[in-house]
Formats: structure tokens, C-alpha cells, sequence
């Protein structure tokens, strides 16, 4: 298993009341599979999956990637663990304004001290279709294409588990549609795990598993 | 609008009015109280001083309404008690004096003040010559022909800088009863002081009358022209004092201006969604300038409460100088506070607003829109109000515009320097360890970097000037009265009197200084006698350069050549003599052809003797001179200066000890006002530092996130920057340091007017303060961005 949930808690503290955000959540996902996570605004979809990529810290549970208990890691540790085994695609892109595409997409390699942070960040460029586009700025690229450059940087991690925030949901159907297919389409090319947190049932569908939660808890 | 940076904007602006209001309302006490104790130095508004009685004619003309002259005449004198006799300074006054201040005189019935001349008959004399005569209140004293009754003994007299014959005991009689003593007969050695107060027209009225009228040897002398040490003193202390106060507002404006400039920009979305709801720009301008109204009030009832506390703490630090409660302060400080908040406003905060309210609704829509990219407005503001804050500071346009001049060509040539320096960056953000990321990140940020490195410039160098500008005030203070500084001055030293006067001082342990022989004399060119030289000069001819005298112009004597005069450099300006001027010594009994061999700087401050010219002594051998000496006499043995008066009898010596305890102890007392101008200084250059540093984060935060997010550690991130910031404020320092040695040397020239110095400590300080500070403000930074979690960081949603 490349991910494994037991009993996963979260709580807020507002003032003098304690919010549950997440409650009693289990699942697992296999190596190179899918796992779409949806349900309403305000579910606990983010945080579970900030939990699931070692963003965040579960109030109680436990939380294995790839084998390695992340509540057993301090936050240094989780971000080795990171940058060797996950890749992240953020709905609001995330990329860096003041780096052009090329220099966004090569930004993994660089952290991995990859020897040619360069090729490798071309070679994915290329691979979403914007090598024409590499010394641009995300300023000069559409939502879409901006996009596309997460997802290149995304694989350019060479991660074995990939987590996407709502990938689609700053984008009409239209490029939205070509981001789903085009991150399926490079995932496919790799051994990765997918995680995709979304409202897009169509884009849910794809996924080989499918949990939805509602006020924290898995429904499904 | 609860939110955004108003505070930091808030405080800076409560730093500026609490500066600028107590430094102000201090000077303005100070030189309210300095004027008058000038004045009561001085006798009058103005003096005139004469060998002859013949000026009273041409005042005569004049019609008076608002004025009172007061008449003396000094001269000095050889009095007699029935056992005693000693020589004295005798000022023989009218019924007007004294014009101006009290009299405080002691008899048998105890201390009281008086603002009366001494009765016909009577006589009053200081403590020493009391002494030395062995004189009783009611004893009879003989003065030339007349015999007069020993009333009372001086305790204070306002006038004290009335006489040239200060130097002997003093004596102070009735005018009427001058005649009767002939002492003053043709030839005597007489002054005549004419001592005026009235209203500034009419002083005007006199000192023009005065000028024409006056003969060569006169002097007129002013309120402006106080040149005692402790009027220097004070006077560069307020120098100061407007300098720190200066530079502190300086530098909070730069604060404000990054302060406001955050606040715009973390209120576009509120503005646009303002304008998406309905609210026209006059409605939006209103709620801004209400906004501002309100924290005007603020910070001016804050700023001023707070400066009145901090002038309140520098009177009470040098309470125990002034002899009295210092005035109430004028309406000035108040009109200069609130000049200053409103020029910040509109200098600083009112264009970043304008800004603000141009941005389009579309922002609802468009996340990506910002300000509009032409700041050159913004610029152009904030640099008018700078000259205005500079012309309001010094009031002289003329050095606003050369500091304004100098700076704004500073920051062109430093930013592009700093630009060029830090070179271009490679591709990638050179993520692969700390070192490679902070060198990318310092070429890859280099414009923003290059305002930053100019911000921390501005705040490392101006603290720096504050610092060496205190140091230097103090280093020339304490220079100039060392410990064991001459505490007596002796006089009228005849040439039989020197040697054994070094033996008698000798037998009492006391080391003496030069003796150094002292004639009258003129100064006349020798091809241009119509531009007469006005005055006659103490002039002293000795083969070695006296300590705190400096060269500036020409050689001090040489073995093997003709030597002549050396001058001091206020002679050579004042009368236009200039080196090798070829010129005559008159003396009693003959003259000297010579020439100006060198110029010289004397520091006036120290408690030596000091000339403005000297000759070389071949020059002088068979001129008929006195000496004059200066020695240290310890506290326990003050005795013997009245000894020393009974065993030479021609010989005067005078103390300056309360002068030197005087300018000592205000020397201490400045001192803890000048270390708290340091410190208000340097907090308002940490609060310039930190909101250059913060403004930077904000554009960090996004990055350290992601960085986090694809796995960089926290470390990494921490190392990165601090390494980064180290460079920054190394960089920063360097430049700080030579902003400031530049700025020292020019205020030491021109401000301060003292001969300038090396400082080394500015180029220690400087990068080790710019790379501690910074590195310290940013790790405090970095380390408040590594404890949120970087999906907090990222905002994701729930």
C-alpha cells in the first residue's frame, strides 16, 4: 500500500470551541491506483488531503505513506519525505511569479540536486505541450496553461504518490477537461498514485477509487 | 479597516511627533533661556566698546524712545586698605546699570540681590580682593586721590563679560566718583563701555550710528556673537540636538512611506469590492481621509504627550544649570510638529491612497490586477516632501537643496551600483543547497533588493552619523578640558617676576606651562594702508607650535628661513590676510616688516592661552613684553594664587575653575540628552530596517511555502535567508559607513565647524551592525514563518 489511513482525527480550536474537522477516517490506496476524495465545500476535503501529503498534523491517527508513519516524522523529516516521494498540483497553481516555466518545472530537481534539473524540466514541459512557452512568466500564461506547468512540475518530482487539490476548479469545462485528461494521461506514463480532491464528478469518475465525505466523515 | 499595517505606519508616525515635538520644545526653552543668559553675560542687546569718551556726541542725534544706555569706564588700578595695597579691575558704572539681570552682594547683615549702582563714596569689591586686602564691611579703601568706604562684596555680577581687565580682583564704584580719584588722565589706559537694551529697531538704530561713527580700536559686540566655551558648548549641542531630530524624522518617513505602501496594497481588494458595491471615489477618498484624520489626532495627542515627557526628562538633566525656571516654550514646536505629520501625510501616505483609489472594480474579477506600474508620482512626492521636511529642519534653502542634492544623487548612484554589483541571475532558482539559493535569490530579486539594501543603507548610515556626530561632540568636549587642564591663568608677568615666579611655583609642586611674552600691537598692510585692520592684537612670539593649534595653511618656522607671523584662520577671513601678505607690526616702541607665513586653527574651546598671532621670536628679541602663564592648581591648595599676588605684585592671576566645573558639568548632562537623541535615532532606524524587511517577506512567504510544500526543509529555507540577509546587510553597512564618513566630514566641516576627523570605528560598525541587524530582524521573521505549517502557508481551504 502506497497510502493507509487508521482512525485519522482533526480538530480546530476557534476560541473556546473545539471544531472536528475530520473524524474516524480509514482507507487505503494501493500503489500506482487513483483515489478521488470529494463531497461538499467545507467537508474536510483539503485538510485530509494536507494531512495526507504531510502539510499538516492529525489531532489523533495515524496517516502511512509508502510504509513511513508520518506522526512518527517531525515536520523536517516530513519534508524530506516530500521532496522524495510526493508531488502536489494545487487548484490556485502555485507557481512561482518570479520564475519562468522552464525554472518552475525544474525547481524539484533542483531541491533533489538532480544533475540536470534542466533537460528533465524541458522534457515535461514538452510533455504538456508548452516547451514554446518555457521563458514566460505565469503572468503570461492562461489559467490553463499555468496549469499544465504545475502538472509538469508535479511529474518532474518523480514522486510516487501525486496529490491535486481541486486541479480543475479554477478552469472552464473546457481546459478543464484537458487538464483531467492530461493528468491522467502522464500519470498513466508513470508508476505514480493518484490523489484528486474535487467537486468534478466526471473527473471522480476516473479514479479507480472514490470516497466521499460529508461534515468529516467518509459517507461512501 | 481594522486591518493592515496601520499600525507600523501609526508608530513610526508617533516616533517622528514624539521626537520632533521634544527636541523642538527643548531647543526652544534652551534658546530662550540662552538668549537671555547671553544677554545678561553680555550687560545689554548690544556694547560698545572705546578707548575714548567721544561717541556719546553721534548718539546724541539719535531720537530714542525704547531704549536705556547704560555708561562705564574700566580700568585698572592699584588700590589701598590701611594695610594692603593690590592691583585691581575697577568698573566705575552710572545709575542705569545694571541694565539688564540683578546683583548679588553680601555684607555684614548677609546676602541680597540689588538692581542699583553702589551709593557715591561707597565701593564693592569681589571675594579675593576682599581678602587680599584684609578688608571689613564699613573699612576705609584709598583710590588715587579719593577715599571711599568698603560696602559689600560681590557674590554675582550679570555682566561678567563687560571688561577686558576681568582677568584682576574686581572693584565696582560709583561714575560720579571718578572724577574725584584723577586717576584717569591723558594717555591712561581707560574703556569706555556703552551698554544698550531697547527694541530691535532701535538697536538697529544704534548699532548702524555706532558703526559709522566708530574709530579704529572699537568694538561693537552683540548677542550673536557669544564665543565662551560654554556658548559654544550649547550651541553645538543644539546643533545636535536639530541633527538627531532631523535624521530621526528622516527616518521614520521612510517608514511610513514603506508602511503606507503595504497598507494600499493589502486594501486593493477591499477598495475594488468598495467600488463594485457602489461607492463612488469622493465617498472612498473620504472614508481614507477620515481614516487619516482620526489617526492624525491620534498620533499628534500620542506623539506630543510623549515629547513633552521627553523635554520634560532633558530640562530636568540639566536643571541644575540654569539659574532659574526655564521660559514657557513659544507656539513654534507645535506649529513645526504638526508641519511635519501633515508634510508625512501628504508626502507619504496620501500617494499610496491616490493610488489606491484608482484601482479598477475589475479586481473583484481578476485577482491579477494591481496598482498602476507608473509610481513616478509616488516618487515625486515623497522627494518634494523631503526638501520641505530639510527647509523646515534648517531654514536655509540653500544647504536643503545641497543635502537634497547630495542624497538624491547618492541613492541613483548607490541603487545602481547595488544593481550592477550584484550581477546577473543564471537559470533556475538555484534551489540545490542554501549558499547557491541566497546568491540566486539576491540576483534574481536585484531591483527590489537594491531599494532594500538602499533602505537599510539609509537607516545604517544616518544612525552612524547620529553616533560619530555624539562621539565627536563629546571626543572635542572632553579634549578640550582634560583632567588636569590650567585652572588658573597668571598675567603682567615682568620679565624680572618669570624666573622667580617658576621657582616659586615650583616650591609649591605646581607645574607650569609656557610663559609666553605678551605685547600690543597693530597689524598694518604694508601696500594697502587704506584697508585699515581695525584692532590691536595680544600678539606672543614663541618657536613652537602650541597643542590645539593646527596648520591649515602655509609651514609653522623653520630653522632655515626668514621666518614671520603665523595668524588664526578667523584673522585671516575676518580682515582678508592671506599668506606671504607682506605686512607691519606696530608696536610701543617700533614696528616689524614681515610677512603671514602660516595660517593656523585654534581650537578657541581649550583653557590655554591662545593668540591669533604669533611671531617668530628673532622677529621680537628686543621688543619690551609681559608673560602670561597658565598652570593647575589643586583644589586643596587654592591658597596660593592669593600668595602668589602678595609676592609679585604686578602679577594678576585669575581662576577659571567655576568656568571649567561649569562647562563640565554641562557637558555631562548633554551628554545623557545626546545618548537618548542616539537611542530615539536608532529605534526609528530598526523600525526603517524591519518595514524594509517585512515589505520584502511578503513576497517570501509565497515562496518559502512552496519551497516547504516540495520538500525543502526548514532549515534550508532558514540558512538561505539568513545567509542572504547576511550579504544584504553587509552590503548595506558598507555603504552605511561611507554615507556617514561623507556626511561626518561635511557636518564637521560646515555644521560643526571642527577639523575633521578619520573615524574608524564607522567602518567596523557598519557592516558588523548591517549584518547582525538585518540577519537578527530576519531570522525573527523566518522564524515566525516556520512555525505555520505550509498548507496554512498555501490558504488551503477546509
Amino acid at each position: 500500500m502506497i497510502l493507509t489511513t487508521q482512525s485519522l482525527r482533526k480538530e480546530v480550536s476557534s476560541g473556546e470551541i473545539n471544531l472536528v474537522i475530520l473524524d474516524d477516517i480509514n482507507f487505503s490506496l494501493e500503489e500506482g491506483k487513483s483515489l478521488a476524495i470529494t463531497g461538499p465545500s467545507g467537508s474536510g476535503k483539503s485538510t485530509l488531503l494536507g494531512l495526507l501529503a504531510g502539510l499538516d498534523t492529525s489531532t489523533s491517527g495515524d496517516v502511512y505513506l509508502d510504509g513511513v508513519n508520518l506522526n512518527n516524522l517531525n515536520e523536517e523529516e516530513r519534508a524530506i519525505l516530500r521532496k522524495d516521494k510526493v508531488g502536489f498540483v494545487f487548484q490556485s497553481f502555485e507557481l512561482l511569479p518570479s520564475l519562468t516555466a522552464l525554472e518552475n518545472v525544474m525547481l524539484p530537481s533542483e531541491l533533489k540536486s538532480e544533475d540536470d534539473p534542466k533537460q528533465l524540466g524541458e522534457y515535461f514541459l514538452e510533455r504538456v505541450g508548452l516547451i514554446d512557452r518555457k521563458n514566460h512568466y505565469p503572468n503570461q500564461l492562461s489559467g490553463g496553461e499555468q496549469q499544465r506547468v504545475a502538472i509538469a512540475r508535479a511529474f518532474a518530482c518523480s514522486a510516487k504518490i501525486l496529490f491535486a487539490d481541486e486541479p480543475t476548479g479554477n478552469l472552464d469545462p473546457k481546459n478543464g477537461k484537458l487538464i483531467s485528461d492530461l493528468l491522467f494521461e502522464v500519470n498513466s506514463e508513470s508508476d505514480n498514485a493518484l490523489v484528486i480532491v474535487t467537486h468534478d464528478q466526471e473527473l471522480a469518475e476516473l479514479c479507480d477509487k472514490k470516497i466521499e465525505l460529508k461534515l468529516g466523515k467518509i459517507v461512501d | 479597516m481594522r486591518s493592515g499595517y496601520l499600525t507600523s505606519m501609526l508608530l513610526s508616525l508617533v516616533l517622528a511627533v514624539t521626537i520632533v515635538s521634544g527636541i523642538s520644545l527643548f531647543t526652544d526653552r534652551l534658546e530662550k533661556v540662552l538668549s537671555s543668559e547671553t544677554k545678561e553675560f553680555l550687560g545689554g542687546d548690544l556694547k560698545f566698546e572705546s578707548n575714548e569718551q567721544n561717541i556719546k556726541e553721534s548718539l546724541e542725534e539719535l531720537i530714542l524712545k525704547n531704549s536705556q544706555t547704560s555708561e562705564m569706564a574700566i580700568f585698572a588700578s592699584v588700590i589701598f586698605s590701611d594695610q594692603e595695597m593690590q592691583l585691581s579691575s575697577i568698573k566705575a558704572v552710572d545709575n542705569s546699570y545694571p541694565l539688564i539681570g540683578e546683583l548679588e552682594l553680601q555684607d555684614s547683615s548677609g546676602t541680597y540681590k540689588t538692581r542699583n549702582n553702589p551709593s557715591p563714596g561707597t565701593l564693592w569689591m569681589d571675594e579675593r580682593l576682599k581678602n587680599l586686602l584684609s578688608l571689613d564691611y564699613g573699612d576705609k579703601i584709598y583710590l588715587g586721590d579719593a577715599t571711599f568706604i568698603f560696602a559689600a562684596t560681590i557674590v554675582y555680577e550679570p555682566d561678567r563679560g563687560s571688561s577686558n581687565f576681568a582677568f584682576a580682583p574686581k572693584t565696582i564704584m560709583n561714575l560720579k566718583d571718578l572724577d574725584k580719584t584723577n586717576i584717569i588722565q591723558p594717555g591712561s589706559r581707560v574703556e569706555y563701555n556703552y551698554l544698550f537694551t531697547g527694541s530691535d529697531e532701535e538697536i538697529n538704530l544704534i548699532r548702524d550710528t555706532l558703526e559709522k561713527n566708530k574709530n579704529q580700536g572699537d568694538d561693537i559686540e552683540s548677542l550673536d556673537e557669544d564665543s565662551s566655551s560654554l556658548g559654544k558648548t550649547i550651541e553645538r549641542s543644539e546643533n545636535f540636538f536639530l541633527l538627531g531630530g532631523l535624521i530621526a524624522v528622516l527616518l521614520s518617513a521612510c517608514t511610513i512611506g514603506i508602511s503606507s505602501q503595504r497598507f494600499a496594497r493589502r486594501h486593493i481588494s477591499y477598495v475594488a469590492i468598495l467600488k463594485t458595491l457602489g461607492m463612488n471615489i469622493l465617498q472612498i477618498r473620504g472614508l481614507y481621509l477620515l481614516l487619516f484624520f482620526y489617526t492624525t489626532l491620534l498620533t499628534l495627542v500620542l506623539g506630543l504627550s510623549l515629547g513633552w515627557i521627553l523635554q520634560s526628562n532633558f530640562i530636568n538633566l540639566m536643571d541644575s544649570y540654569f539659574p532659574s525656571e526655564l521660559p514657557p516654550p513659544s507656539p513654534y514646536p507645535l506649529y513645526i510638529t504638526c508641519l511635519t505629520v501633515l508634510i508625512c501625510q501628504f508626502g507619504f501616505i496620501y500617494p499610496h491612497i491616490s493610488k489606491l483609489l484608482a484601482i479598477s472594480p475589475m479586481r473583484v474579477l481578476k485577482n491579477d490586477i494591481g496598482f498602476n506600474q507608473n509610481i513616478l508620482p509616488v516618487f515625486l512626492m515623497g522627494l518634494l516632501a523631503f526638501l520641505l521636511l530639510l527647509y523646515l529642519y534648517t531654514g536655509l534653502i540653500n544647504l536643503s537643496l545641497i543635502i537634497f542634492s547630495g542624497v538624491v544623487l547618492f541613492s541613483v548612484i548607490g541603487i545602481g551600483l547595488i544593481y550592477l554589483l550584484l550581477g546577473n541571475s543564471k537559470l533556475g532558482l538555484g534551489a540545490k543547497d542554501s549558499l547557491n539559493l541566497a546568491i540566486s535569490e539576491l540576483r534574481r530579486r536585484k531591483l527590489s533588493n537594491s531599494f532594500q539594501i538602499f533602505a537599510f543603507t539609509v537607516a545604517i548610515g544616518l544612525s552612524l552619523i547620529t553616533f560619530s556626530a555624539s562621539q565627536n561632540l563629546l571626543g572635542s568636549w572632553q579634549n578640550s578640558i582634560p583632567e588636569d587642564s590650567p585652572n588658573n591663568f597668571a598675567i603682567n608677568i615682568t620679565k624680572e617676576d618669570k624666573e622667580a615666579m617658576k621657582v616659586f611655583l615650583s616650591k609649591e609642586n605646581i607645574d607650569t606651562n609656557i610663559f609666553y611674552p605678551v605685547a600690543n600691537g597693530q597689524i598694518i598692510r604694508k601696500y594697502d594702508r587704506e584697508n585699515i585692520i581695525d584692532r590691536n592684537f595680544n600678539i606672543t612670539w614663541i618657536s613652537r607650535l602650541p597643542e590645539q593649534n593646527e596648520i591649515i595653511e602655509g609651514e609653522w618656522f623653520l630653522n632655515d628661513i626668514q621666518n614671520g607671523l603665523s595668524i588664526s584662520d578667523e584673522i585671516s577671513e575676518r580682515y582678508n590676510l592671506q599668506l606671504n601678505d607682506e605686512v607691519i607690526v606696530q608696536m610701543e616702541d617700533g614696528s616689524i616688516e614681515t610677512y603671514i607665513q602660516s595660517i593656523r586653527a585654534v581650537n578657541w574651546e581649550s583653557f590655554s592661552p591662545n593668540f591669533f598671532i604669533i611671531g617668530h621670536p628673532s622677529l621680537f628679541e628686543d621688543k619690551s613684553s609681559t608673560h602670561i602663564t597658565s598652570f593647575y592648581i589643586p583644589k586643596a591648595k587654592q591658597k596660593i594664587a592669593a600668595e602668589l599676588m602678595r609676592e609679585f605684585r604686578t602679577v594678576s592671576v585669575f581662576s577659571v575653575e567655576e568656568l571649567i566645573k561649569q562647562v563640565r558639568d554641562i557637558v555631562d548632562q548633554v551628554t545623557k540628552a545626546l545618548n537618548s537623541i542616539l537611542l530615539l535615532t536608532c529605534l526609528s532606524a530598526l523600525f526603517l530596517a524591519f518595514a524594509a524587511l517585512q515589505d520584502g517577506f511578503d513576497q517570501r512567504r509565497h515562496q518559502a511555502a512552496i519551497l516547504r510544500t516540495l520538500g525543502a526543509t526548514s532549515k534550508f529555507v532558514k540558512t538561505s535567508s539568513l545567509i542572504e540577509f547576511s550579504i544584504l546587510g553587509f552590503l548595506s553597512g558598507i555603504l552605511g559607513s561611507v554615507t556617514a564618513h561623507t556626511a561626518v566630514y561635511f557636518l564637521e566641516t560646515q555644521v560643526f565647524e571642527t577639523v575633521p576627523g578619520f573615524y574608524p570605528e564607522i567602518w567596523i560598525m557598519g557592516p558588523i551592525l548591517g549584518m547582525f541587524i538585518v540577519s537578527g530582524l530576519c531570522l525573527y521573521l523566518v522564524n515566525g514563518l516556520m512555525k505555520q505549517s505550509p498548507k496554512d502557508l498555501l490558504n488551503l481551504q477546509t
